[in-house]
């Protein structure tokens, strides 16, 4: 399917990169040079994670538009939506979903750096099928050019973008009320835009809907899906607890929407770029629901092992660090007793 | 299309979904946790059990500083109670004796009533508050050879008061701090004692164990007389192992409750024992600290009485109006959104106040309104309660599952605020006769407005006060007689042997198993039970302070310019008074009034009254500071016999109450500008 018209007309345009500044901007608001400090100090979580966003969340993307048999130009963009780093909505869906909201902040600020260096790469490696197939309907049209991933654009958008998260830490600094109420209008903000973009989508081209093939939508809701899926596993196969499953699982599945937009605006153009950020909008919309649903189901699954969590790390701080908690025999499932990164509660792992 | 909806629905999973199960839901939950919650016959029993069962956990955490709190494991605490027991009954503390317990709130008061019911005795427990005059008449009228006293201070007392206490033999200080005199014991001398008795093989604690039997005393609680002399509640072991058993809720050994309510109040010990029985930590805070400690032990389950509650809203309404504007406009929306995201829920589970019955077609009528509503609001409540109302939440730990009021009535205002940003408050009924849990709401039947429905085992009446007929449940009258407007009965397990040494009020209170609450209740529509008031005369302040309100009409009517007059105030700071004014009384002395309107709109009419109240009901004339008329209203209307009166002339107080709900409200409501 093509698009025949424009998708955003200028002012939309405009609207979006507002957005995309305030979002970022509480971002930045939000974290601390020692959320930064804290990767360094504790790395395996944040590396099991990486491993989880950038390799398997990438590959799971491909595989889809393989599978599903995209067209090309949105074939890219669920791979760029793939490899994107994860943004703060992670944290909230992670926080209320009773997972380590420190190892979501984590890994949102070390998928944040890394992603000037692994989505470029990401992209040379899995979008080349894509680009050819771009370039020779291209050519049958009677077009000379040949399309290329802009690498270039997208590195220097990406750091466009990471500029307000900068500015946004700078004012965290500077004035934590501000900083405070900026992370507040970032959420509110981000869902008023979503809800416009769809809305005008729909007064506008009503029929987009209709047109976009079924495919497109397993697509961008099947990526997230699996995300989370494998995420969940992935962690569980290097023994994390079930609270940093539940983070690991949230921030590979929930992406950061608004660096998709910003890279697809700045770097990529017409044909491709409309169907690209349809596809965008589309996971934006559809991401929402499916880690609500998510998160309502890890709350009741966490409920147990989140009490147990929260009970023993209020004993450590209210009874002194080096205090155990002894639980009755068979209160515990196996599983929690045993769990090899009981390091959650660092001195009862030496202890014990 | 709205994007938003399951992010609502997470919010509302956050608090809800708990109301939102089925009771077959509840009782699969229950199992899995129940297999932790312990069925013990008697304090003793459970005492021990527990031990057994959850050994290292903290059972007690003691408050030194905010971040510094001693844990006392369930183990260790039944070992020094082993001790404590093993030393009272070398000092002479036979089986079923009274032992006294005079203190508040401290870790030594918990281990005492080990001691106590662990060597097979019953305590006698008071705070420090006590007077002289009534310590003297609950020892002797207790019986009490052996007692405890919190401090130096309360030593002091009692050893001056020695003249009149022939039976009293021992005292032990619990304060670890404070010096004994001669011919007193400290605590940790006696547990001494205990340990090495113990060490010499001695088991005479475990055969007291054994010999308790489900119908001995574990405590006989004083309450405070509203005429004559305290009365001496009689609680059997089984009255309070069958609430630990029979209140609902699914908490396990994870649960962290938080205590401020005086330790020896019937209520709060309820609650402690019900945390033993499912192997929670009690974490003793106070009134003081209490903000700071719901943040630093983020307690799961707490008890409290409505005057805590109020005092919490004003503190997190404070924080709103202090906050930004555009927070302030986020707040009232996210309050907005959730009254009316509730109030539909409230109707989809049936589960709002439904005092009157109703018919099929209006509820089919109405789902589709409420359906709709539902689902306009659904998605931004969800977000609004993610985003805002958390933040109050976390004020209060952010990990309360819920909170029980008790020990008087919650304002509804407050009641529907908590429920509103999502701490279920869970408020309950009964009395020390009770030991004391009548009725309680529970997550799956949270009627806001009702004080829930009776606890398991537990029957309840509703019986015409002044007839004697029974109205509730009645097949005779329409819907079993739901709605019906009578006096609570309550039959159970719980309800207490009797009043000690008073068989006459035993027999008076108790007929049949029935004990006559003397409060005013109806059954809702949804077999909720709804307090009304009380049908005896007795005002409870919401200090906790009793009124007669006889003998303050009888004085006041004695005025040439009062006609009529009946005091108010139950659950009030203060009381008041409804005044039917002798209009030509006033006319006499000068004053233009037609009406009594005119009377009402007279500044110089309101002062004479004023005056002439403050005269009447004065410290001079033998009036407590608590029973001076603080407000009055003038009514238009003289009380008639057949309305408001009996045959008798006796003012039919409920009748009263329900005919001027509005100047009572309105009394109370401006009541404190006037109180000068």
């Amino acid at each position: 399917m093509e698009f025949n018209t424009q998708l955003l007309y200028a002012h939309d345009q405009i609207l979006l990169a507002v957005m995309i500044f305030v979002i970022m901007l509480g971002m930045g608001a939000s974290l601390t040079p020692d959320d930064f400090r804290a990767v360094i100090r504790k790395p395996r979580g944040v590396l099991i994670g990486f491993v989880s966003q950038f390799g398997i969340m990438p590959f799971l993307a491909f595989g889809l538009s393989i599978v599903l048999g995209l067209h090309p130009a949105f074939a890219i963009a669920l791979i760029l939506i793939g490899s994107l780093p994860g943004g703060t909505t992670s944290n909230m869906f992670t926080y209320f979903s009773r997972g380590s909201v420190a190892l979501s902040i984590s890994m949102t600020t070390a998928s944040t750096l890394l992603a000037l260096l692994m989505m470029p790469v990401i992209l040379q490696v899995y979008t080349g099928i894509f680009t050819d197939q771009l370039t020779a309907n291209m050519q049958a049209t009677g077009a000379e050019s040949t399309f290329v991933i802009p690498t270039g654009n997208i590195i220097s958008s990406l750091i466009l973008v990471l500029l307000p998260v900068a500015m946004g830490m700078i004012l965290r600094r500077k004035s934590p009320e501000w900083a405070k109420t900026a992370e507040d209008t970032a959420g509110f903000v981000g869902i008023l835009v979503i809800l416009y973009l769809l809305l005008t989508a729909f007064t506008r081209h009503g029929k987009l809907f209709l047109q976009t093939p079924v495919e497109v939508y397993i697509g961008a809701v099947g990526i997230g899906l699996a995300g989370f899926l494998l995420g969940y596993w992935f962690s569980r196969l290097f023994g994390m607890y079930p609270i940093f499953q539940r983070a690991i699982s949230l921030e590979t599945g929930i992406q950061n929407g608004p660096v998709a937009f910003a890279v697809i605006l700045l770097s990529f153009t017409e044909p491709v770029q409309s169907q690209m950020l349809w596809l965008a909008i589309l996971y934006s919309t559809f991401i929402v629901i499916s880690s609500s649903v998510i998160t309502l189901y890890y709350r009741k699954k966490g409920r147990f092992d989140w009490d147990i969590y929260k009970n023993t790390q209020i004993h450590n701080r209210l009874f002194g660090k080096d205090y155990v908690t002894h639980y009755p025999e068979g209160f515990l499932p196996p599983r929690l007793v045993n769990d090899p990164s009981q390091g959650t509660i660092p001195v009862q792992k030496r202890n014990q | 299309m709205y994007v938003y909806i399951c992010f609502m629905l997470i919010q509302h999973s956050l608090n809800t979904s708990i109301t939102q199960e089925t009771k077959q839901q509840e009782v699969i939950i229950n199992s899995t946790f129940m297999k932790h919650r312990i069925n013990a016959e008697n304090l003793a029993q459970l005492y021990k059990t527990a031990a057994e069962r959850f050994g290292p956990l903290p059972a007690f955490a003691i408050r030194e500083s905010a971040l510094k709190w001693r844990p006392v494991s369930y183990s260790d605490l039944f070992e020094q109670g082993l001790n404590l027991a093993t030393g009272l009954i070398s000092l002479g503390v036979k089986a079923r004796d009274h032992v006294g317990l005079f203190g508040d709130n401290r870790f030594e008061w918990i281990l005492s009533d080990y001691g106590v019911q662990l060597c097979g005795a019953a305590d006698v427990p008071r705070g420090r508050d006590v007077t002289d005059a009534e310590l003297v008449y609950i020892i002797n009228h207790a019986g009490i050879e052996v007692t405890f006293v919190e401090t130096a201070q309360l030593q002091d007392r009692i050893i001056s008061l020695k003249q009149e206490l022939p039976a009293l033999r021992e005292i032990i200080l619990l304060d670890p701090k404070a010096t004994a005199s001669s011919g007193v014991h400290k605590l940790e001398d006696v547990l001494e004692m205990g340990a090495m008795m113990r060490l010499d093989g001695d088991r005479q604690a475990e055969e007291r164990i054994a010999g308790i039997k489900p119908d001995d005393l574990f405590t006989l609680i004083y309450t405070s007389g509203t005429t004559g002399q305290p009365k001496g509640v009689m609680l059997t072991h089984t009255n309070m192992t069958s609430q630990t058993i029979n209140l609902p809720g699914f908490h396990n050994c994870n649960d962290r409750v938080l205590s401020v309510l005086p330790i020896w109040h019937i209520f709060e010990r309820v609650i402690e024992m019900y945390t033993i029985s499912f192997g929670g930590c009690t974490y003793y805070s106070s009134v003081q600290t209490l903000g700071e400690d719901m943040k630093n032990v983020e307690p799961t389950f707490m008890a409290s009485a409505p005057r805590l509650w109020e005092k919490l809203h004003e503190r997190i309404i404070r924080g709103v109006k202090a906050s930004h504007p555009v927070r302030q406009i986020l707040f009232h929306i996210a309050y907005f959104l959730s009254q009316q995201y509730k109030s539909s829920e409230y109707f989809f589970t049936d589960k709002y106040l439904k005092m009157n019955p109703q018919p099929w077609w209006k509820r089919a009528a109405l789902m589709p309104f409420h359906a709709v509503r539902w689902l306009l609001v659904l998605p931004w409540y969800g977000f609004f309660n993610a985003a805002v109302l958390e933040r109050i939440r976390l004020g209060a730990g952010g990990s309360l599952q819920a909170t029980i009021s008790g020990g008087g009535a919650l304002p509804i205002h407050i009641d529907r605020f908590f429920n509103n940003v999502g701490i279920p408050v869970l408020e309950g009924y009964g009395m020390t006769e009770t030991s004391p849990v009548i009725s309680v709401r529970s997550l799956n039947n949270l009627v806001v407005g009702t004080v829930g429905p009776p606890v398991c085992d537990t029957e309840i009446k509703i019986v015409d006060p002044d007839t004697g007929d029974l109205l509730y449940p009645n097949a005779s009258l329409p819907d079993k007689g739901r709605s019906q407007r009578g006096e609570i009965w309550v039959k159970g397990p719980q309800v207490m042997k009797g009043y000690y040494k008073n068989e006459e009020l035993t027999r008076q209170t108790i007929a049949d198993g029935w004990l006559k609450t003397g409060d005013l209740g109806v059954i809702t529509h949804n077999d909720c039970l709804k307090i009304l008031g009380r049908c005896k005369a007795t005002i409870v302040l919401s200090s906790g302070e009793n009124v007669e309100p006889e003998p303050i009409e009888m004085r006041l009517q004695q005025s040439q310019f009062i006609d009529q007059c009946m005091i108010v105030g139950q659950d009030q700071k203060f009381i008041g008074a409804l005044i039917v004014p002798v209009l030509v009384e006033f006319q006499k002395s000068g004053i233009q009034a037609k009406t009594v309107e005119d009377l009402a709109r007279n500044p110089e009419a309101m002062r004479v009254m004023r005056n002439e109240i403050r005269r009447m009901t004065s410290a001079a004339n033998g009036f407590k500071s608590y029973e001076q008329i603080r407000d009055f209203r003038l009514l238009t209307s003289t009380f008639e016999v057949g309305n408001e009166l009996t045959n008798l002339y006796k003012i039919k107080r409920h009748v009263i109450e329900t005919k001027y709900p509005h100047v009572i409200g309105e009394l109370f409501s401006n009541g404190m500008a006037k109180q000068q």
